[in-house]
């Protein structure tokens, strides 16, 4: 089952690169703030897994959910600043 | 190995079928509302997925507990971060893509 | 300057998200002894709640749930705290936060005193850094112009 972890988070991280691409040469900040949004996401579970992989979910899962929180109001509040700003 | 972890293979391997098939709609889709589309309801599922299977894994503990509270926070976050960025994309003046 | 947003998903979403939020920054702050967290990352996890509460709501109705008045007296009140025990652990006759000379006025043995004192600390920080955070989103956010100000000028002349 360790194995499988692994293989799985390493799974996410290559994910993790690819989104990467479109947060570096996307055309524009809504494309790069949509990217990261998804970046955050796998981020979150690639926590939870490692871990499982280090035997100390209950550590983890709390740095988890501080993530998933700053995620969520990083996202509000740019979207908050670009709708404000009226201009991309 | 028993019944509980061989039950949450499949919630991850669905969980990451999800998380690929949002990456790649990130990735191709043609403009800035139809990667939102991919990855705001993509990832949502993907997320749930995965941590209902984290939890199923886990067995009865307050860890599970605690993990199927983010989930329900990623269930009300997820779509409403999607929600404000598209509507600020919106109010900005971004026209969506037509086929020509 | 932040504005109400207009736009009810958001507020009603932020709405039912904050109370939960604060009771999960009030489990870091006092579960800091077993998990990762303490004072500190509490303390940034109920200041991001106000600060969510400003960007969905708006700057007027955020001050009058929290105004910079009260996040002074917040942040200062929580310093004082902080000092407060370590001074009297300075009192008590040993070093400077040192709590194992708590035991002395709360009749418990030396370890459970050290805990409780270490447990006091983290409020007065947490408590210190909530106020601090919102004090400098808020001065962010009005750019250093105060809205009473502007009225009172704009009445003079």
């Amino acid at each position: 089952m360790d194995n499988f972890f692994l293989w799985l988070g390493m799974g996410l991280f290559f994910l993790v690169l690819l989104c990467l691409y479109r947060g570096v040469f996307g055309p524009g900040v809504l494309n790069r703030v949509a990217a990261i949004s998804a970046i955050g996401t796998k981020t979150l579970v690639i926590l939870l897994i490692m871990g499982y992989i280090y035997q100390r979910v209950d550590m983890f899962v709390d740095i988890s959910m501080v993530y998933a929180l700053l995620n969520f109001l990083g996202t509000i509040t740019v979207a908050k600043y670009l709708e404000m700003s009226g201009e991309i | 190995m028993n019944i509980m972890q061989a039950l949450s293979i499949p919630f991850l391997l669905g969980g990451f079928f999800f998380f690929l098939a949002a990456t790649v709609g990130l990735l191709r889709f043609p403009d800035f509302y139809t990667r939102l589309h991919a990855t705001g309801k993509g990832d949502t599922l993907a997320v749930l997925l995965s941590l209902i299977g984290l939890s199923v894994y886990e067995g009865f503990s307050f860890t599970a507990v605690k993990i199927l509270f983010i989930a329900v926070f990623m269930f009300l976050a997820q779509p409403t971060s999607t929600h404000a960025i598209s509507r600020a994309a919106m109010r900005c003046g971004l026209k969506p893509w037509v086929k020509k | 300057m932040t504005r109400l947003t207009d736009d009810i998903i958001i507020r009603a979403v932020a709405r039912i998200m904050i109370p939960f939020i604060q009771i999960y920054a009030l489990y870091v702050i006092m579960h800091g002894h077993h998990s990762p967290g303490g004072g500190f990352q509490g303390g940034v996890i109920l200041g991001a709640s106000f600060i969510l509460y400003l960007i969905t709501h708006g700057l007027e109705e955020a001050r009058a749930r929290m105004s910079e008045l009260k996040a002074g007296i917040f942040s200062a009140s929580g310093l004082l705290i902080y000092s407060g025990i370590g001074l009297l652990c300075l009192i008590l006759g040993s070093n400077f936060l040192d709590y194992g000379r708590l035991s002395l006025i709360l009749k418990v043995i030396p370890a459970q005193a050290r805990s409780l004192g270490i447990l006091g600390v983290e409020i007065g920080v947490g408590i210190t850094v909530m106020a601090v955070m919102f004090s400098i989103f808020f001065d962010i956010s009005t750019g250093g112009i105060i809205p009473e100000d502007e009225e009172i000028k704009e009445e003079n002349g």
